[in-house]
């Protein structure tokens, strides 16, 4: 008897997971095929072709903007509301929704539920959330909003933040906030070193590490650089070696997803990684590079780590962290090998509108978009984080020249971002967390058993390649 | 070695080993508090330190409460923890003593069903669930907020399982002499379970007060947000505020400890009587 119930309840729990299931999928599927009404949403354009003012215009706002940001954020709302807002009838709602994966969530929900009047007019997304919202079926692009707009003059911002959210021709979204990586390195520990320039590549870091003491001031114990490769810092690594036929290499086929859905590795036909992956072994071979996920801006604080790799977007926090502690040095990103160009990857985020069939709401949402992304708000954001102020226009702004005088650091970052190639673009691939996982699961791997580089370039692409094989099966269309 | 003094050192190596466990669960909780008073820079010392230089920084929490709203959103997730939790021991309450004392047609189906839903992982129902709030208006509303809470079928099975214990004969005499059964339930089961019921609502209290992605998900204003959201709102990316973090955390644990102190003998005493049904 007993058994017989167990038996039944076994039954039931899976019909229950199965429909669960189904239902998932099915929202999926339904939701799925939208992905091409687009031209729909453009025909809608046309219909309502709104323009009117007077009517007042409440406009959502989805970011993730945190910390010193966010503070920022909500100046710049205000800011909007009191002043252009006000002029135009428009007043905006913003709304923090977590780390970016959580707003790509978010959107996820809402679009498996096609629950489309929950969207917001504006989104932030990274290139976790990016693909959801190219395939909603209610983006309106910066084409579209330019289409009803030609007087803006989208020259003014900087060409590399752009790119960054151009996908195969179309413009998806605008750059806020924009950054990239690049070195930090504790001068004052170079110095007493008789380190006079800052490494360039794996190999010069080595070097350095020979010069440098083992422990600090403080006896503690002095880390050179400390860094697990993931999938950002394979794509600079990898995108500084030049191509065959462009300036860049890439980490998966498709311009590492970009031009269409990543299918396949393309860094260990064309040798690149076994390249890195050779200096980067090496580098941790001689004791230069410890094998740390986590926990670097603390070292670094503490001056227990030399070589800091990290956004520029930080510059703000390390300046008032350090407080004067020790010299605050800052390179371009190291590179690979002599060979290898300067250069990394655009990180940040977009601004991506959405247009649920009302045209003037969708306009009133790029007038904020704009807004965002004018001269003096990007100028604020700059000095307020470390973020690139990405209109050209906050050079002439006196508040913005004063701070790129008085901190040269944050001028690095300009520089190398004006150097890199904008064949150099960052990988989108469907399973990215997999993705980055197992690259740091290889790497420590590699780095703690001892293994052959051919051997781990060989293990490496069959599990990422494997990776990407299943996310494309299950979401063959 | 007599038998008394046997018992003895048996009794003391299961104390020092209870203290020692006791130590390392304790220990995550004391770190936090002491970190809340660390200034960023101490947080990079060498040789690292448990105790903060000064306990009279109250910067962290001076920061954390300027960054974000969190007394705001402590209350929200007063309202949500207090109103789901209130909601869920009824209901299991009521459910649970249907499963003890009475007697009808289906009865172990039914149990086995509410039993089945224990092994729904949550995160396949949050996109239906979603849906049927979302249907229903309730976004953005402290109800959608609990509403997914207000069923719990393992309280439910804990509170049957601890009703069990307490005799039918009880009932039946009570029914005889013309007590109802709401009025057994509140005079005689619920003081007798008093401290498998305070446990539950203490779990339950900080399971909701602890959720994060579902709140997340059905609120779109700022000011419905709950306490663990503006937890999130201290980090930047590649750029963990371990100070301001840890104040905030100090903030939002606050109310679980009060809850703790008050109910701290009905708890051990609801523990150790839930082993023994177990």
């Amino acid at each position: 008897m007993k058994r017989k119930w167990t038996a039944w309840l076994l039954v039931l729990a899976m019909t229950a997971v199965m429909l669960a299931g189904c239902s998932r999928s099915e929202s999926e599927s339904t939701a799925a095929p939208s992905g091409g009404t687009q031209q729909e949403g453009e025909n809608a354009t046309g219909e309502n072709a709104a323009g009117d003012s007077d009517e007042p215009r409440t406009i959502v706002v989805w970011h993730s903007m945190s910390d010193d940001a966010g503070v920022l954020m909500d100046q710049f709302v205000s800011d909007f509301n009191a002043g252009v807002g006000k002029e135009m009838n428009i007043q905006v709602e913003s709304v923090y929704q977590g780390s970016y994966s959580d707003t790509s969530t978010k959107l996820r929900t809402i679009l498996q539920n096609e629950q489309y009047d929950q969207l917001p007019d504006v989104i932030q997304i990274d290139a976790t959330g990016i693909v959801d919202y190219q395939n909603s079926g209610y983006a309106y692009t910066v084409d579209d909003a330019l289409a009803a707009d030609p007087d803006y003059d989208l020259s003014q911002i900087m060409t590399a933040p752009l790119m960054a959210w151009n996908y195969g021709g179309v413009q998806y979204g605008m750059p806020f906030p924009a950054s990239t990586t690049v070195m930090y390195y504790n001068k004052t520990l170079l110095d007493e070193a008789g380190i006079t320039e800052a490494p360039t590549t794996f190999a010069e870091i080595t070097e350095a590490a020979e010069k440098l003491p083992d422990t600090n001031a403080d006896g503690a114990d002095l880390t050179v650089y400390a860094q697990i490769p993931n999938t950002p810092t394979l794509a600079n690594w990898i995108g500084q070696i030049p191509g065959t036929d462009s300036d860049a290499s890439y980490v998966v086929n498709n311009r590492n997803g970009r031009d269409g859905t990543a299918t396949e590795l393309v860094c260990d036909k064309e040798g690149t990684l076994k390249t890195f992956l050779t200096e980067w072994k090496k580098m941790y071979d001689a004791g230069a590079v410890a094998n740390l996920g986590s926990g670097q801006s603390d070292m670094f604080f503490a001056g227990q780590l030399v070589f800091f790799t990290t956004s520029t977007s930080n510059l703000n926090t390390l300046l008032t962290t350090i407080d004067g502690r020790f010299e605050l040095g800052c390179s371009y990103y190291p590179r690979v090998n002599d060979e290898a160009n300067y250069g990394a990857t655009i990180a940040g985020a977009s601004m991506c509108m959405f247009n649920k069939g009302d045209e003037g709401q969708a306009q009133a949402a790029w007038e904020f978009v704009k807004y965002l992304c004018s001269a003096q708000v990007q100028a604020d954001l700059a000095i307020g984080t470390g973020y690139f102020a990405v209109n050209t226009g906050a050079e002439e702004i006196p508040e913005y020249q004063e701070f790129l005088e008085q901190y040269p650091q944050y001028s690095v970052g300009l520089d190398q971002l004006n150097q890199t190639s904008t064949d150099m673009v960052n990988v989108t691939v469907g399973p990215s967390t997999d993705f980055y996982l197992t690259i740091q699961d290889m790497i420590t791997m590699m780095l703690e058993e001892n293994m052959d580089v051919d051997e781990a370039v060989e293990e490496m692409s069959a599990a990422l390649n494997d990776l990407l094989a299943q996310y494309n099966r299950n979401n063959a269309s | 070695m007599t038998k008394k003094a046997k018992t003895r050192a048996a009794d003391i190596s299961v104390t020092i080993t209870a203290l020692i466990l006791g130590c390392i669960i304790i220990f995550p909780v004391v770190y936090c508090i002491f970190g809340a008073f660390k200034t960023r820079v101490e947080f990079g010392s060498y040789p690292p330190a448990l105790l903060p230089d000064s306990f009279a920084n109250l910067e962290n929490f001076k920061e954390a409460l300027d960054k974000t709203p969190l007394l705001r959103y402590m209350l929200n997730s007063l309202i949500v923890a207090c109103l789901g939790t209130a909601v869920r021991m009824t209901f299991s309450v009521l459910a649970a003593y249907s499963f003890a004392f009475f007697d009808f047609k289906g009865k172990k189906f039914l149990f086995l069903v509410v039993l089945a839903t224990m092994m729904l992982p949550g995160d396949t129902l949050m996109v239906t669930n979603y849906l049927t709030v979302s249907r229903l208006n309730l976004l953005d509303t402290y109800l959608g907020m609990c509403i997914t809470s207000f069923v719990g079928a393992s309280q439910m099975f804990m509170l049957r399982q601890n009703f069990r214990t307490i005799p039918r004969a009880l009932r039946d005499a009570a029914r005889l002499d013309g007590c109802s059964d709401l009025r057994f339930l509140r005079s005689v089961v619920l003081p007798v379970s008093r401290p498998v019921l305070l446990t539950l609502c203490v779990q339950s209290f900080i399971n909701l007060w602890n959720a994060y992605l579902w709140p997340l998900l059905v609120t779109n204003r700022d000011e419905m947000r709950t306490v663990q959201v503006g937890v999130t709102m201290l980090t930047a990316v590649g750029n963990t505020n371990y100070h301001l973090i840890l104040a905030a955390v100090t903030l939002t644990l606050l109310p679980s400890f009060v809850m703790f102190i008050i109910l701290r003998k009905n708890i051990v005493k609801g523990m150790t009587s839930g082993a023994l049904v177990g």
